[in-house]
């Protein structure tokens, strides 16, 4: 297996099943995805597109119905490559009675660091999201922004190699989203490998070196941001459709 | 195992910051104390104790039962719910790992609220009140004894038509009952022997006692009159009987001779020197009581015994709440609580499948089915042994421990892991 690719999807289709297992909808159909160490690769599309599916699969909650799907050179549910990820969900999910520092420690536990290093980790990483001075307040009376930091936080405790970000900066104020994209692009530079997905076309051009555009579970569009030739809303609307049928698509979706 | 403990933790953490811990203690210290005031008892202040000590201990086991499954149930079934099972599942940590730890988080909560009732029970006890093995007869099992009746039993003219047609299996269970409630009539002036196992060991020369319940066809208190005898190795033991009113009597036993030899068995004889014949069940109505530890150590074998039920209760909450739906995973073990009470009076009542229709046949074979699948948590009765002061065996205590605490919670969270992920995705 080739070291340089972090993620392979190969004709990877899945279909949800209603209780009676006949087919409801085909949220994925047909994909095929590389992301190399380093890249920081995004995944783009109007909501139902089958971004969060695809993510899902990719971090082994959800088993695609055909196709393959490798992380490592392995199958995301085994502890070798879940060893070396980080995941940022859409929304937080933060258990609420736990203070800040108690839920980077909880994660760090989970990820094999000792309590020794579990505790370092924490503070550098609190640090980092800026939030020493609420450590020890309870996470359910944080502000969505703090949460979202928490949960960046908590993303990273394990020293991943592979961070999959769903929405980052979904929630952020402008600074905070700011940040986000600089943390990201100076963990890109230290070698780290990106997954994202955003709604915000500016975000992903910012910070994203490849992206994938899919629509209706199906790859419509992949390159670097670079080479489009354009700017990536206006490559994103002519690949997905016009800004009003985006909007009246996502309106009623 | 770092793992393994952070999810403890943080189990236990949530059960005491949401106040759950604070509530189990409040309402299990309320239900202790006021226990001796609610229950009066026969008259006695012995029958007073025995009900206290059944009921106040049972009834923080009954609230912990059903708290602990609801929590159980939820455990894993909520998280999945509010989304944060996902940020656990693509950690480096075992499906497996998971159920497990929360149900051994659930398991020490209910263990530490037990733990603080069984101490104002200690408190207010004498721990060095005697108790006493309560030994019974040496004999085949009844399914051995049904086997051995079988061949008899169907070349019998006299049995029904029905019993000759049934199913091998179904006149197995008929004669097996049968066994189990068989009398024994011993005629005025004859002798029976029954055997105990005393495991080599010397018997006491205090302190041995015989129980016995006597019963004639018509339920009648008559004179019972007999001498009794227990001999192990050399040694020899004597009572006598003269008693016209009790149903159950205990006669205490003197050593009448000492022997240096030991024996595996004991043999007791009971002579009837009354004038009418007197009848009982020896499976049931005979038992050899000698002299235990003391009640503090009786405790805490009913304690580790009471934990062991909730280990069970536990985690099949934790595994149902890993495959279902919470409201459907506590339904489910709610009524599964109830079945495992229920179903063993269910088959008492119809002992006899031959006399039952179609509908009750198909009834009563689920219900079997139910009660086979709940025994360890419906045969669980070390309080019924505590408040009469009968020793709860080591041994017994032991296999309940590492059936309820070690192999159902390990199989049962193998089996969580195998479904975890089918429910993520559903």
């Amino acid at each position: 297996m080739n070291e340089e690719i972090v993620i392979s999807l190969k004709g990877v289709k899945k279909t949800f099943r209603d209780f009676w297992l006949r087919p409801t909808v085909n949220a994925v159909d047909g994909l095929d995805l590389t992301v190399r160490r380093g890249e920081v690769f995004g995944l783009l599309g109007p909501n139902g597109s089958g971004k969060s599916t695809t993510i899902k699969m990719i971090l082994g909650l959800l088993d695609p119905t055909a196709g393959e799907v490798l992380m490592f050179g392995k199958a995301p549910r085994s502890l070798a490559a879940r060893a070396r990820l980080g995941y940022l969900p859409e929304l937080s999910y933060l258990h609420p009675f736990l203070t800040a520092r108690e839920t980077l420690m909880y994660y760090a536990g989970l990820c094999g660091l000792s309590r020794s290093e579990g505790a370092k980790r924490t503070d550098e990483l609190l640090a980092m999201v800026k939030l020493e001075d609420v450590a020890n307040r309870a996470v359910g009376g944080f502000s969505k922004g703090m949460a979202r930091r928490v949960a960046l936080a908590s993303a990273l405790v394990g020293r991943p190699e592979l961070l999959v970000l769903d929405e980052p900066t979904s929630g952020l104020d402008p600074v905070s989203t700011k940040e986000v994209k600089m943390l990201v692009k100076a963990l890109a530079a230290n070698g780290m490998t990106i997954l994202m997905t955003s709604h915000l076309l500016a975000d992903a051009e910012d910070v994203c070196d490849r992206v994938m555009i899919l629509n209706h579970g199906k790859q419509v569009a992949e390159g670097k941001v670079a080479e489009l030739g354009e700017s990536l809303e206006d490559f994103f609307l002519a690949k997905v459709g016009s800004a009003d049928e985006f909007v009246l698509a996502d309106f009623l979706s | 195992m770092n793992s393994f403990w952070r999810i403890f933790s943080l189990e236990f953490t949530a059960a005491v910051r949401s106040r759950t811990l604070l509530l189990l203690l409040v309402a299990s210290l309320a239900w202790m104390l006021a226990a001796p005031f609610v229950f009066v008892g026969d008259g006695t202040a012995e029958g007073a104790r025995a009900l206290v000590v059944h009921y106040s201990l049972g009834g923080v086991a009954a609230l912990l039962a059903v708290a602990l499954l609801a929590s159980a149930t939820g455990s894993i079934a909520s998280e999945r719910e509010a989304r944060r099972l996902q940020l656990t599942l693509v950690r480096p940590v075992r499906y497996s790992v998971v159920a497990l730890a929360k149900m051994a988080a659930l398991v020490s909560l209910g263990a530490l609220v037990l733990a603080v009732a069984t101490a104002i029970e200690a408190c207010r006890t004498d721990l060095a009140r005697p108790c006493r093995h309560v030994l019974s007869p040496v004999m085949p099992t009844p399914r051995e004894e049904a086997l051995a009746m079988y061949d008899a039993f169907m070349k019998d003219p006299n049995t029904p038509v029905a019993a000759k047609r049934a199913k091998k299996s179904v006149v197995l269970r008929l004669l097996a009952q049968r066994a189990l409630d068989r009398y024994d009539t011993i005629a005025g002036g004859s002798v029976v022997r029954w055997n105990f196992k005393t495991g080599g060991s010397a018997l006491p020369d205090d302190g041995l006692s015989v129980r016995l319940r006597f019963t004639n066809a018509y339920d009648v208190r008559q004179d019972v009159r007999g001498v009794l005898f227990l001999r192990s190795g050399d040694s020899v033991w004597s009572g006598s009987v003269s008693n016209i009113t009790q149903a159950v009597v205990e006669i205490p036993l003197k050593r009448e001779r000492v022997g240096a030899a030991t024996s595996e068995l004991a043999e007791l004889t009971f002579r009837n020197d009354g004038n009418s014949a007197l009848m009982l069940r020896p499976r049931r109505d005979v038992n050899m009581l000698s002299p235990a530890d003391g009640f503090g150590w009786n405790l805490l074998r009913a304690y580790v015994e009471l934990v062991a039920m909730l280990s069970i209760l536990v985690s099949f909450g934790v595994f149902l709440g890993a495959g279902l739906g919470r409201p459907v995973a506590l339904f489910t073990a709610i009524v599964a609580l109830i079945v495992s009470e229920m179903s063993p009076s269910v088959i008492e009542q119809y002992p006899d499948e031959l006399e039952t229709d179609k509908i009750d046949s198909i009834g009563l074979y689920i219900t079997r089915a139910a009660a086979e699948a709940t025994h360890p948590v419906s045969s669980l009765v070390p309080l019924e042994k505590l408040s009469e002061d009968a020793c709860i065996e080591r041994r017994e205590v032991v296999r309940t421990a590492v059936a309820n605490m070690v192999f159902a919670p390990l199989i049962l969270a193998l089996l969580a892991a195998l479904v975890i992920p089918r429910k993520v995705e559903a």
